[in-house]
């Protein structure tokens, strides 16, 4: 028989501190409060990934789910909030900011099988580790995020970040993240010369991230009151800033106001870190060389070999391929309806941030517990993405927006058009306890 | 949202700042509670201090705020950031007032 619970038995003293600390600030929006039933099931909930995703939908099922056995995946020990690491880079928040325990955020209750998954088979409904290990499921969810591919440019090697050759690149790792601003000092200080700015030629987590990069820096650069003395240019694979053509605009047109030469359809191609120039494919043209003191690499992502190779990845010929295949509104896998999405890894427009986990998260929930107990997905996911765009050290633009590109703004008072000081507030006050808040799954 | 959701999100913000907390809950609790005992009220005579500190306590709140948040009044935009600002710095200065006028009280008694 099923254990009966009391109301309040699964609030942990954790929360009732919280609780505490904050009924008074908040109690009125008590009334907003609602949850999902728990839903009785003795399934095998594989999660692959515990990252943001794997994270906040193993903390929601926990909650949500009773008598089911949930293991995730991962070797990763250390939790680290990504969205932290433009201000790392820029010299805004120390490295600490931005590091937690996995063990912290995952609910006691699931196993942590330490791992990595080297292959899918969904025919036989399992998952089999580098170790060889198979792990069965009766449920897969895989939150397995994206794999950076520096191995994809020529004579570029994480090891080279911050180590005085002009290289930085914000996404390698909180270490490199730092290391990045390292570098940035050593340029400015070095009082002139070419910083060359990048994206990658394909999807990418926060697509905003370079472009932050650019803008801070070029902050910095001002700050020395010599902005004359270096020389910034930005290059674009696509010939595009920014996918939603109004942000795109924006940045162009401060990119010329700001002096930063834009070098549209060029793709990093190789670097040679010792004579610090940088080799890039034109579209149409010939390869080009550039000399820099500074480079900002952004590497290809693509959703890892394990994945790529497997039955779950949209196929050849199909849009997104090498992703996960889901259906974007359900985040079900169309042709195995026991395997679903979360998260970087799902082939779906825009969509890799920690912003679009959160409402993903809700959707899988919701469409999880509905197949469990056989009723339709009715959840859908709106294709919300968020990215706090920073246009300088101290402001920003708060750019959400969906499918097709329609701006999505969660507060009717903060114009998502203009750059505001309550935007860098929110970045860089807010949206870390509001991720953490649903890491817990708690929104 | 749900309340505990909120309560969450509240508490991460705060959890940096509740050293800060405590020390501006006991500045604006030792003044009060200590003039309190030796007859002190809203009502009753500041001084200068309570008189020109909270105006100015306001109008630095207007620079350093920004500057505490690694900004600065230049990026103060729109109106949703003015409302903000000087919603804070008001705060800052009734808090000041809060400090200051029973300070004044008891250096009034001693004076
Ligand atoms: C520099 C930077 C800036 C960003 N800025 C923002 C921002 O401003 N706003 C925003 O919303 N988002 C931002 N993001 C994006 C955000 O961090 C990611 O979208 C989010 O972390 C995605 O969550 P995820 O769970 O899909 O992947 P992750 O959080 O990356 O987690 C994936 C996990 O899967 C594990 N894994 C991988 N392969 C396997 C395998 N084969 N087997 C088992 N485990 C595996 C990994 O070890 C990892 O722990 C930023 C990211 C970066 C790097």
């Amino acid at each position: 028989m099923p254990k009966k619970y009391l109301p309040f038995e699964s609030v942990s003293r954790r929360d009732l501190l919280k609780f505490s600390v904050g009924a008074g600030v908040v109690g009125p929006l008590a009334l907003t409060a609602g949850s999902v039933k728990a839903v009785n099931t003795k399934a095998h909930i594989v999660i692959v990934g515990a990252g943001a995703g794997g994270i906040s939908i193993a903390n929601r099922l926990t909650n949500s789910l009773q008598g089911a056995k949930i293991t995730i995946i991962d070797t990763r020990e250390k939790h680290y909030y990504q969205p932290g690491w433009t201000l790392v880079a820029s010299g805004v928040w120390n490295q600490a900011k931005t590091e937690t325990q996995v063990s912290d955020w995952l609910p006691k209750s699931v196993n942590w099988v330490k791992g990595m998954v080297a292959e899918y088979d969904p025919d036989n409904n399992q998952v089999i580790l580098e170790t060889g290990q198979s792990v069965a499921y009766d449920q897969l969810i895989i939150a397995s995020g994206l794999q950076l591919r520096y191995d994809l440019i020529e004579g570029m090697d994480v090891g080279l970040i911050g180590q005085g050759k002009g290289i930085g690149s914000v996404y390698a790792s909180l270490d490199a993240a730092a290391a990045t601003n390292t570098e940035i000092k050593r340029w400015i200080s070095k009082g002139s010369g070419t910083g060359l700015f990048n994206l990658p030629p394909t999807a990418l987590k926060c697509a905003g991230a370079p472009l932050k990069m650019t803008f801070t820096t070029l902050h910095r650069l001002e700050d020395t009151g010599r902005r004359d003395d270096f020389n910034v240019e930005f290059m674009t694979p696509s010939g595009k800033l920014f996918g939603v053509p109004f942000y795109n605009d924006f940045v162009k047109q401060r990119f010329s106001d700001q002096g930063v030469t834009r070098n549209d359809f060029w793709t990093l191609k190789a670097v040679d870190a010792d004579a610090k120039k940088a080799t890039y494919s034109v579209k149409g043209g010939e390869d080009q060389v550039k000399d820099y003191d500074f480079l900002h690499v952004v590497p290809p992502m693509t959703a890892g070999a394990a994945l790529e190779n497997s039955p779950l990845a949209f196929q050849p010929g199909e849009s997104f391929t090498g992703w996960m295949k889901v259906d974007r509104e359900t985040l079900q896998n169309p042709d195995y309806p026991n395997v679903w999405g979360i998260g970087d890894v799902m082939g779906m427009p825009s969509n890799k941030t920690a912003a679009s986990v959160k409402m993903h998260a809700k959707v899988l929930e919701e469409n999880f517990l509905a197949s469990l107990q056989g009723k339709p997905l009715t959840a859908k996911h709106n294709g919300y993405t968020s990215c706090p765009l920073i246009t300088g050290i101290g402001k920003a633009m708060l750019v959400e927006f969906g499918w097709d590109s329609k701006l999505l703004p969660s507060f009717s008072f903060i114009d998502p058009k203009k750059e505001s000081w309550t935007v860098w507030v929110m970045k860089e006050r807010m949206l870390r306890p509001a991720y953490y808040a649903m890491l817990e799954g708690k929104i | 949202m749900t309340f505990f959701g909120t309560l969450t999100v509240v508490w991460y913000s705060a959890l940096p700042w509740l050293w800060l907390i405590a020390l501006m809950v006991i500045i604006f609790l030792a003044p009060q509670v200590i003039a309190r005992m030796k007859g002190y009220s809203f009502g009753s005579q500041g001084g200068m201090g309570s008189k020109y500190l909270p105006p100015l306590v306001f109008v630095l709140a207007l620079f350093l705020v920004p500057m505490q948040t690694q900004s600065s009044i230049a990026y103060v935009n729109t109106w949703v950031d003015w409302m903000n600002l000087i919603g804070a710095s008001i705060g800052l200065g009734i808090y000041a007032w809060f400090v200051f006028h029973p300070i004044c009280y008891l250096r009034n008694r001693k004076a």
